[in-house]
């Protein structure tokens, strides 16, 4: 059974350019020429099709432009294609940044008819699930408050909490997850969780891949508007990873800095599991080398290695560098190879872009600077933990025994 | 925080089943019959929505002023005495032996409802761009909600019009019934202007600066505060191509003098009405199906 069927979908935007320097100089006249000015031509989803099957989740993934938001607009018929069909079966609710439709004269209560009524739910509906909306986004006691008064956390919530009730056949999700705190995402994530199970189909866009990757049975790519890949989630985000590493580098490189001296040249960054072997993808909590080449050109009395590791929103997450663990690195000129080694990765799963810098110590001046342009990291769940990162620990259990006089004694690493 | 949220207000998989789905294809925009109709279906679907936007309006509208409710009565009111202090008193208009004050005001009711009605109703896609832009609902919803609510703002204010017709001793007969046609085919009226207007004025914002002007011009075409009668017979069968002489002139017949309106000018104010009401409409779909572009 298919919910969902795009067939050669295709969207063109136009552009309208402004008036040349040289064009008339009577402002009636020009917006008259402006008007009939041929206008450029932009394809944000060009000749895409695919399906959903019923209960599905398929998750879209691509850059900034890639045309995955034109998608999610085509879906809920915010606007129409330029050619193409789309067929949907059944009841479609988009969860889009929610709360856009609060009235802040109005009470909590009348927004949630307000904003109910917009998303589509009918006003009995509604009233059959007003408390489960209310407790759900926790602001029972302000129900009677304008809105105007709520906190931005109560607004999002209640927002949240509406579009998580409108209990459609098929729902669509963008970046919805990217708000309140840890405690209502992980709430928001249990309740589509619980949709999937009831079976609702799901289209879910996001930057989020381990999201999208937990979330989704299958994954389509778009780049440039186009479908280049569509299969299974893990393949697909692969390769995702793999063209967002060659986009990163095909991007014109950043203003050099300019007390940048090529004394010692960065070389090739690469990632290696327990076994030794070379890979792109490393397991939380599990043994890991990170291996740097570089070129030295002169001596050098003390130089500093360093590694950051970025989240794809680009985040400073951590470190590796030789500045403040072992002592002084000298270097004579040649190539070589620093390996920074542990037992026990403290990134949880996603992607994260590296940023290689090799300096003298306390120096301000870099030797060579990568500017981002190193290779991607892909972690996934190995020792999965709760939290922001993996703590590596060693634990120790003591018991009295009865049985024995000599305590029983269990250590583990 | 709170507590877990039961599945039973999900639907489960095999409640869904035995329902039947509804089928929707989205295809790309043309101006056509076709477009009506379902367009029709998805209004009647999100009629809840109509309902809750058009009750919003008027609780807004009041809710934090002061006067609240009486703003519907105040405007018609203050016009009535500006033009009763101007047209009986500096310059006397013939008005068929009726107290000026009535007989603007009966006429300033329909007059009223129209513009209120579109002056609020043309802003009405461009003013909820960030709804437009991100939820999908039939957009005539937004400058219908505008009609609703002028209309509940003339049933207050009708109650003026019952003070004054008790105070000049103006009695009703049954004829004053006509006046739910009359305003039955005043607000199709509306409806399609506003549908027209709209829509146009997201393209071009000209017409939100102009629509002042242009209800001040066509408040003067219209018989509100001069007789049909003052118009001269040579002009009079040009006149009447305004819809709202019929409307309005009728509507002071069937009120004030007790009469049955005149079905030839009422008939082109319907006639008008019918034409232009589809023809809008479709126009309106058409605009709809890329409106979030150019918003």
């Amino acid at each position: 059974m298919i919910d969902l069927k795009l067939d050669h979908v295709s969207k063109r935007y136009r552009i309208r350019r402004e008036a040349e320097a040289g064009a008339a100089r009577n402002p009636l006249v020009r917006k008259l020429q402006s008007l009939r000015q041929r206008s450029e031509q932009f394809w944000a989803v060009r000749d895409v099709s695919f399906e959903v099957a019923r209960g599905e989740a398929l998750g879209i993934i691509g850059h900034n432009g890639a045309g995955k938001s034109t998608i999610l607009k085509l879906l809920s018929s915010i606007t129409a294609p330029t050619s193409g069909e789309i067929t949907i079966n059944g009841r479609l609710s988009a969860l889009i940044e929610v709360g856009s439709g609060f009235h802040p004269e109005l009470t909590g209560r009348e927004n949630i008819y307000l904003n109910g009524s917009i998303l589509g739910m009918r006003r009995r509906r509604i009233t059959e699930k007003l408390d489960s909306i209310v407790e759900f986004a926790g602001v029972r006691q302000f129900l009677d408050t304008p809105v105007k008064r709520f906190s931005s956390g109560m607004y999002v919530r209640l927002g949240f909490s509406i579009a998580a009730h409108l209990d459609p056949d098929i729902l669509l999700l963008d970046e919805v997850l990217a708000v309140g705190d840890a405690a209502f995402q992980a709430k928001c994530l249990q309740r589509i969780g619980d949709l999937k199970r009831a079976g609702t189909t799901i289209v879910f866009i996001s930057h989020d891949l381990s999201a999208v990757e937990r979330l989704c049975d299958r994954v389509v790519l778009l780049r440039q508007g186009e479908v280049i890949a569509c299969g299974a989630p893990h393949d697909v985000i692969t390769q995702y990873q793999n063209t967002a590493v060659a986009f990163q580098s095909s991007q014109p490189p950043r203003e050099e800095m300019a007390n940048q001296q090529k004394l010692v040249e960065i070389g090739r960054l690469a990632f290696r599991d327990a076994e030794g072997r070379e890979t792109s993808v490393l397991r939380a909590g599990e043994p890991f080398t990170v291996s740097l080449g570089f070129t030295a050109h002169e001596r050098i009395a003390d130089a500093v290695f360093e590694v950051f590791f970025y989240s794809a929103d680009r985040e400073l997450q951590c470190q590796c560098t030789t500045e403040v663990i072992g002592g002084r690195v000298a270097l004579e000129p040649g190539a070589g190879t620093i390996e920074f080694s542990g037992q026990g990765l403290g990134l949880l799963t996603g992607v994260y872009y590296t940023d290689v810098v090799i300096k003298e110590r306390g120096a301000t001046e870099f030797f060579d600077w990568s500017q981002w342009d190193s290779a991607a990291l892909r972690v996934d769940p190995g020792k999965l933990v709760r939290g922001k990162f993996y703590m590596p620990c060693e634990w120790r259990l003591t018991q009295e025994s009865e049985a024995d006089t000599a305590a029983a004694e269990t250590t583990w690493t | 925080m709170s507590p877990d949220i039961s599945s039973n207000t999900i639907t489960d998989a095999t409640a869904r089943e035995t329902a039947p789905r509804r089928v929707t294809v989205i295809r790309a925009p043309s101006l056509s019959l076709s477009g009506l109709t379902g367009g029709l279906v998805k209004l009647a679907q999100y009629s809840d929505l109509l309902y809750t936007l058009s009750v919003h309006r008027i609780k807004v509208r009041y809710k934090q002023s002061l006067l609240g409710v009486s703003w519907a009565i105040l405007q018609p009111l203050s016009l009535m005495l500006i033009y009763t202090v101007i047209f009986s008193f500096i310059e006397r208009v013939q008005t068929e032996g009726m107290p000026y004050a009535v007989f603007s005001y009966v006429a300033l009711l329909p007059w009223t409802y129209f513009s209120t009605s579109l002056s609020n109703a043309t802003n009405g896609l461009v003013s909820h761009q960030e709804l437009v832009t991100k939820v999908y609902f039939p957009r005539e919803i937004l400058p219908l909600s505008y009609v609703i609510a002028a209309l509940f703002d003339f049933a207050i204010a009708s109650t003026v019009l019952a003070g004054l017709m008790i105070y000049y001793r103006i009695g009703l007969t049954l004829n004053a019934l006509y006046a739910v046609p009359i305003i039955l085919i005043l607000t199709l009226l509306v409806t399609a202007v506003a549908l027209f207007l709209s829509a146009t004025q997201v393209r071009f914002r000209d017409i939100g600066v102009a629509m002042p002007l242009l209800l001040q011009l066509w408040m003067f075409a219209s018989p509100v505060v001069y007789p049909l009668s003052a118009v001269p017979p040579g002009l009079r069968d040009f006149y009447l191509l305004n819809p709202m002489v019929g409307v309005i002139e009728n509507f002071r017949r069937a009120i004030l003098q007790g009469a049955p309106p005149d079905f030839r000018s009422l008939g082109v104010s319907a006639l008008i009405a019918v034409v232009l009401l589809p023809a809008a409409y479709i126009y309106f779909k058409r605009v709809e199906a890329t409106v979030a572009d150019i918003i």
